[in-house]
């Protein structure tokens, strides 16, 4: 299976795919530069605009803005103490403090080379895992899928912490999204108001524009960041190769960080800040000089930086083999997949592998191209994007967003029920609910209810069909330990608990 | 001076001519809808089917697909029977899909909505069974649906389908019964079969042809062997009279003037005997069966009244 993951290099190897991946890598590090817009916001203003490119050009950005975001955040969460994206809180634990060292420069190459690392070793996690796995889905039938989509739901509640209420709400708002439409099983009408745009249920991608890319913007039109931008016009910046040799030793916080991204990712809800905070929880808690971090200490900002790299690719591993998404970007990225005819599952590795291994190709590229754009162009360019005029750049992303909405159906109707959903996600957003819950509840609820259903019938009303394997039980014991697993280790063992939101 | 008359009145007489002429369908793009999405079965159809039509209707005639997706389809029909029947807006109709919604749901048209223009694409059913199941043979297959009524589950791409209808038919034959497990769309069907979940799946032969080696094809659902799996037998020569598929065609909405009918159909009725067209259809593995005009119209009052049945049977909702 692997001999397809080396056909499938060549066709990546054209200038347009390669072009796609670094403009994407650029956009990316733009968008995350910019502080309220996210990654998950930037692909899927993206997605609606890629219908007609070529599948693997249209991926290859979305690679590109993934692996770019993810670091771009850095930028103003070193310079500013603003973290461009949620994933980037961490990195401003130790980014700022160095900055205001005047060691601003230095914390940004150590976060673009943590970052390029992490994306490295989950690009790598996701072509050595993604291809066996995708052999195991054969084994999720609809009992197992439920399960998956139960555990996940579970996750995104519990480990996201913050309020587990407001998670929950937030989570049963998408579950309530996800039944609008004909019903999964008999075509029945649920919640349509005898609407025909509404029969197919609600499109991932418009609820997400809405909620994603809209709040934020908005804050952006109020909120005019005011800064005096010292930090920023004297980085102290020295190439690059010259501040090599002094990350070496940070090996064992990259090795670190890099496992938990990639492990992180792959369960279904939590995603980059997540990671961000337990790496950097786990690298400061073996430090030998614990009482440097916080006060600058460069090895903090690659923890920080590495994981939240490290979750990118590997959050498709499920997407890929299950259909299943890692969290919010893995979940838009994967409606970039189906607009492009690509079914998830195991099908998708026999039927088009030039594709899919193209795109995990793309991302591995994305993750290098990072230490070359990032490090040399962006280090000094980006943060002066920072000083772009606010109102200009809300504006043109508004556009933006209305016109890739309607171009996925060339409705009025879409355009309508994305504002609507910007509207529920600003209020959200002010209230401090979660969003990513939201989204995986659309999927994952949608998911769990066929998937019940569906396994029910074939157990001809047996509920005992929901336990009856291995895998079933696997799951449900992961399930059961994401529910009371953190009260129990609360009570045993005081344990430190886990903060931030996806 | 009257012979001048006379040469002015045969100018004027061409020049009319000429006129109308210029203003025969078609002298604009014909838009075609497709109620699905692109990339789809329907729409790799029209795609496929556009520039031959271009070809017979002549005229630099263009044609220009537009994808209207949702609701299975649809929306796009619906906004076909509402269109103005000039001829500039036909859309892609699938039997029997289309007429079942008119049963199962308040759909916006009716069998007398349209103006049927031709079928083009028939995909017959075929059973399948998954490796796991052990039912390697057709009678086998019956034997055990004999031996428990229900106990063999059989998975499809939705109710109310051609898979359904196909159901139907073959327990109204064999006086059998299966349990239906209606997955969303014929690949998590074929995946779910392939792991062994169900253990039996009716889906179309464009969908299985490249799977023998992972799951059985027991036969297929029409007259003749088909060219996309040749060694499958037919159930007819199985001796079960089944014949069943999914149909793919287009239509107009009800009303088109008769010139532009006349000249849409005679377009469509030549791709029956184009090779090219019969090769492009091949490439993209859908089986061809041009059926024209009111032929085509009593095949869909045939479906409808198929569609009945099952429905006073069998309601599926």
């Amino acid at each position: 299976m692997y001999s397809d993951l080396l056909q499938s290099l060549p066709a990546v190897l054209t200038f347009a795919n390669f072009a796609a991946v670094i403009i994407g890598v650029v956009a990316g590090i733009v968008v995350g530069a910019l502080p309220g817009l996210s990654a998950t916001m930037a692909i899927s203003v993206l997605v609606p605009f890629t219908f007609g490119l070529d599948p693997l050009v249209a991926l290859g950005l979305m690679a590109g803005i993934y692996n770019g975001a993810m670091y771009g955040g850095a930028i103003p969460a070193v310079l500013l103490r603003i973290p461009g994206t949620p994933a980037a809180v961490a990195t401003s634990f130790d980014g700022y403090p160095m900055a205001q060292k005047g060691e601003g420069g230095f914390a940004l190459q150590v976060a673009v080379v943590s970052s390029a690392i992490g994306g490295i070793a989950s690009a790598f996690a996701l072509m050595l895992l993604a291809p066996p796995l995708s052999k195991v889905t054969l084994l999720f039938g609809p009992a197992e899928v439920f399960w998956v989509a139960v555990f996940g739901l579970c996750s995104i509640i519990f480990l996201l912490g913050g309020s587990v209420v407001k998670g929950l709400i937030s989570a049963c708002f998408g579950v309530f999204v996800s039944v609008i439409g004909s019903d999964p099983i008999l075509g029945v009408d649920r919640y349509t108001f005898g609407k025909l745009e509404m029969l197919d249920g609600i499109n991932i991608v418009i609820l997400l524009v809405g909620l994603y890319a809209l709040p934020p913007v908005i804050d952006l039109l109020e909120t005019p960041l005011k800064t005096d931008g010292s930090a920023s016009d004297n980085l102290g910046t020295e190439p690059i190769w010259k501040a090599l040799p002094r990350m070496f030793g940070f090996w064992k916080t990259w090795l670190r960080g890099s496992l938990i991204g990639i492990w992180i990712g792959i369960l279904p809800g939590a995603g980059g800040s997540m990671a961000a905070f337990m790496s950097y929880n786990e690298a400061r808690r073996t430090s030998k000089t614990p009482e440097t971090w916080g006060n600058g200490e460069p090895e903090g900002v690659a923890a920080a930086e590495t994981a939240n790299n490290a979750d990118t690719a590997s959050a498709l591993i499920p997407a890929l083999t299950l259909g299943i998404p890692g969290t919010a970007v893995a979940a838009v990225m994967l409606g970039g997949l189906l607009i492009h005819g690509l079914q998830p599952g195991p099908m998708l590795f026999r039927d088009n592998p030039d594709v899919v291994f193209g795109f995990m190709w793309q991302f591995l590229f994305g993750a290098i191209l990072l230490i070359f754009v990032g490090g040399s162009l962006a280090t000094n360019s980006f943060a002066k994007l920072l000083k772009l005029p606010r109102p200009l750049l809300g504006s043109v992303i508004i556009v933006l967003m209305l016109i890739g909405v309607y171009s996925i159906n060339g409705r009025m109707f879409d355009v309508y029920l994305m504002l609507g959903f910007g509207a529920i996600g600003y209020v959200m957003d002010k209230l401090k609910f979660p969003l990513p819950p939201v989204v995986l509840g659309l999927i994952l609820g949608a998911f769990a209810e066929e998937n019940l259903r569906l396994a029910l019938r074939i157990g001809r009303g047996n509920w005992g069909v929901l336990f009856q394997n291995t895998t079933s039980l696997i799951l449900v014991a992961m399930t059961l330990a994401v529910v009371f697993g953190p009260s129990l280790k609360r009570r045993f063992f005081k344990g430190k608990k886990i903060e931030g939101e996806g | 001076m009257f012979r001048n008359l006379k040469k002015t009145a045969l100018i004027g007489a061409l020049i009319m001519t000429a006129g109308t002429a210029a203003a025969e369908y078609p002298e604009k793009p014909i838009e075609v809808i497709v109620g699905f999405s692109a990339g789809g079965g329907t729409d790799v159809m029209a795609r496929t089917v556009a520039p031959f039509l271009e070809k017979y209707l002549g005229d630099g005639a263009s044609v220009v697909v537009k994808n209207v997706p949702g609701a299975s389809g649809q929306i796009g029909v619906t906004e076909t029977a509402e269109a103005d029947p000039d001829g500039y807006t036909i859309g892609t109709y699938n039997l029997p899909g289309m007429m079942a919604r008119t049963l199962d749901r308040e759909a916006g048209y009716d069998a007398d909505s349209f103006t049927y223009l031709a079928n083009v694409v028939n995909d017959p059913n075929v059973i399948v069974t998954s490796k796991a199941s052990g039912l390697d043979t057709f009678d086998k297959l019956l034997e055990a649906a004999k031996a428990e009524p229900g106990a063999v589950t059989v998975g499809m791409s939705s109710l109310g389908g051609d898979d359904h209808f196909m159901l139907t038919k073959l327990q109204n034959l064999t006086e059998t019964e299966f349990t239906i497990v209606p997955f969303r769309g014929s690949a998590p069907a074929r995946t779910a079969l392939m792991g062994g979940h169900v253990a039996m799946g009716i889906l179309n032969i464009s969908e299985v042809a490249s799977f023998k080696d992972e799951i059985n094809i027991l036969g297929i659902a029409q007259n003749e062997r088909s060219d996309f799996a040749p060694d499958v037998a037919t159930f007819k020569e199985q001796g079960v009279d089944l014949i069943n598929g999914s149909m793919r065609g287009f239509v107009a909405p009800a009303g088109l003037p008769e010139d532009v009918s006349a000249k849409l159909l005679e377009a469509f009725g030549q791709l029956a005997s184009d090779e090219e067209f019969a090769a492009a259809m091949t490439a993209t593995a859908n089986p061809v069966e041009v059926v024209v005009g009111a032929d085509f119209q009593s095949l869909n009052a045939e479906t409808l009244d198929l569609a009945k049945t099952v429905w006073d049977e069998t309601p599926w909702q």
